[in-house]
C-alpha cells in the first residue's frame, strides 16, 4: 500500500498519496455507508408497512454489511472517522424520511440518485487503488452492490416519482457535496 | 545502517542532548547548536537534521514519548479495565520523563505561542489517539472524538499538575489523574442517560407517516 497513485495518470503534484490517500478513502467510504444506512432507516420509519419496504430492507441489510466491513478496515488502518458523522446521520435520516413521505416512488428516486453518485465515486477510487488490492476489492464489491441497488430502485418505479428530474438533481448535488466534505473533515 | 536510519539516530542523539539545554535556553536554535557541540555533531548540520527548526525537535520528543509509552504499556501487559489502562498509559509516559520536567515546561511555553498552535494540537491529538488505541479503543462512531476530546482535557490538566508536583514519586499527580478520570466517567453516564430519555421521545417522521397513511385510506 505504499504507492497508491503511481499508475494513475490524473495524479498532480500536491495531491495526497500513499497512506494519507488511503485513510481519506476509508473515511469518506465509511461516512457514506453510514449515511446510506441512515437513509434507509429514515425510509423504513415512514414506509415500514408499505409493500415497497421489502426491497428497502434488502438494500439496508447490504449497506449494514458494507458499514461493518469499512469499520473493520478503519480500525486496521487506523483511519479516523469523519468528524461530521452526527451530521451525516441526521441528514441521511431526514433525506430518507422526507423522500419516503413523498411516496414510495420518490423514495426509490432518492435511492437511485444517491447510488448513481456513489457508483461514480467508487469507480474513481478503485482506479487509484491499484497498489492496494485488499481495499480495492472491498471498494469493488461494495460498488457492485450499489449498482444493484440503483437498478433495483429503477425497477421499482423511481422514474415515476413526482418531480423526478428536480428531485434527483438536488439529491445528487447534495451527495457530491457530502462526499467532498467527508473526505476532508 | 541506511542513510535514513543514520539521520534518525543523529536526530535522537541531538534531542537527548538538547534536553540538558532546554531548561535554560528554551527550545531554541541556540539550544540546538549547543546540543550539537556537546554531541560532536557539526552545528551546521542542525538545520539539516531539523529543517523546520526547534519545533521539529519538540515534535520528535513527543512522538518518541508516545512510542515508548505504547511499548511500556504492552510490556506491562496486565489485564486491566479500559480506564485503568488509560491511567497506566499516562503514568508510564510521565514517569519515563520525570528527569526532564524542566525541559518539558519549556516545551509547553514554546507550544503555547499562537504560531505553534497547529503543532500543539497535532501533538496532543497524537498522544491521546495513541493512548486510546493502546488501551484497546476501537470506536468508529462519533465517540471516537468525544473520547479523545475528554482525554485531551484530562491529560493536559494532569501534565500541568505533574510538572509542579513535589510529592514523593508524584503520588499526588496519580491521585489527581484518578479524580479527573472519575469525573469524566460520571459525565459520560449523565450523557448516556440524556440520550436514553431522548430515545424515548416520539419520532416526528413516524407521526407524519401515520398522517400520510390516514389521508390515503
Amino acid at each position: 500500500m505504499t504507492n497508491t497513485t503511481a499508475d494513475s495518470e490524473e495524479y498532480l503534484p500536491g495531491d495526497l498519496s500513499g497512506d494519507d490517500l488511503v485513510q481519506r478513502f476509508i473515511r469518506v467510504d465509511h461516512a457514506g455507508e453510514y449515511g446510506a444506512t441512515r437513509i434507509y432507516d429514515g425510509q423504513l420509519a415512514v414506509l415500514g408497512r408499505d409493500p415497497s419496504a421489502q426491497p428497502i430492507r434488502h438494500m439496508a441489510a447490504q449497506e449494514a454489511q458494507h458499514l461493518a466491513a469499512f469499520e473493520r478496515v478503519m480500525v486496521e488502518r487506523r483511519a479516523r472517522p469523519s468528524a461530521l458523522l452526527p451530521l451525516w446521520g441526521a441528514a441521511g435520516y431526514a433525506l430518507g424520511a422526507a423522500t419516503a413521505l413523498l411516496g414510495p416512488q420518490a423514495a426509490m428516486a432518492c435511492t437511485q440518485a444517491v447510488e448513481e453518485v456513489i457508483d461514480e465515486h467508487y469507480a474513481r477510487q478503485s482506479e487509484r487503488l491499484g497498489g492496494d488490492p485488499a481495499l480495492k476489492s472491498l471498494v469493488d464489491a461494495s460498488r457492485a452492490d450499489e449498482i444493484e441497488h440503483r437498478d433495483l430502485a429503477r425497477a421499482h418505479g423511481a422514474e415515476e416519482a413526482p418531480g423526478y428530474g428536480v428531485l434527483t438533481g438536488a439529491i445528487k448535488t447534495g451527495s457530491r457535496i457530502a462526499i467532498w466534505l467527508a473526505e476532508r473533515v | 545502517m541506511s542513510a535514513e536510519d543514520n539521520r534518525q539516530a543523529q536526530r535522537e542523539r541531538l534531542l537527548d542532548a538538547v534536553l540538558a539545554h532546554a531548561p535554560f535556553e528554551g527550545w531554541t536554535a541556540r539550544a540546538l547548536e549547543a546540543a550539537a557541540r556537546d554531541t560532536g555533531i557539526d552545528p551546521a548540520l542542525v538545520s539539516e537534521l531539523f529543517p523546520g527548526g526547534p519545533g521539529e525537535a519538540v515534535e520528535l520528543s513527543s512522538t518518541r514519548a508516545d512510542r515508548r509509552m505504547v511499548e511500556d504499556l504492552e510490556a506491562a501487559g496486565a489485564a486491566l479495565k479500559t480506564t485503568e489502562r488509560v491511567a497506566l498509559a499516562i503514568r508510564l509516559r510521565l514517569d519515563r520523563n520525570v528527569a526532564h520536567r524542566a525541559a518539558i515546561r519549556q516545551a509547553l511555553s514554546f507550544l503555547a505561542l499562537p504560531v505553534h498552535a497547529p503543532l500543539a494540537t497535532r501533538l496532543l491529538y497524537r498522544t491521546v489517539d495513541a493512548i486510546w488505541y493502546a488501551a484497546g479503543d476501537r470506536s468508529t462512531d462519533f465517540n471516537f472524538y468525544t473520547k479523545r476530546a475528554l482525554l485531551a482535557g484530562v491529560y493536559s490538566a494532569t501534565l500541568l499538575y505533574w510538572l509542579a508536583d513535589r510529592s514523593d514519586g508524584q503520588t499526588e499527580s496519580w491521585a489527581f489523574l484518578d479524580r479527573r478520570l472519575a469525573d469524566v466517567l460520571k459525565a459520560g453516564k449523565l450523557a448516556r442517560r440524556a440520550g436514553d430519555i431522548a430515545g424515548r421521545l416520539p419520532n416526528p417522521f413516524r407521526i407524519l407517516a401515520g398522517l400520510r397513511q390516514r389521508r390515503r385510506s
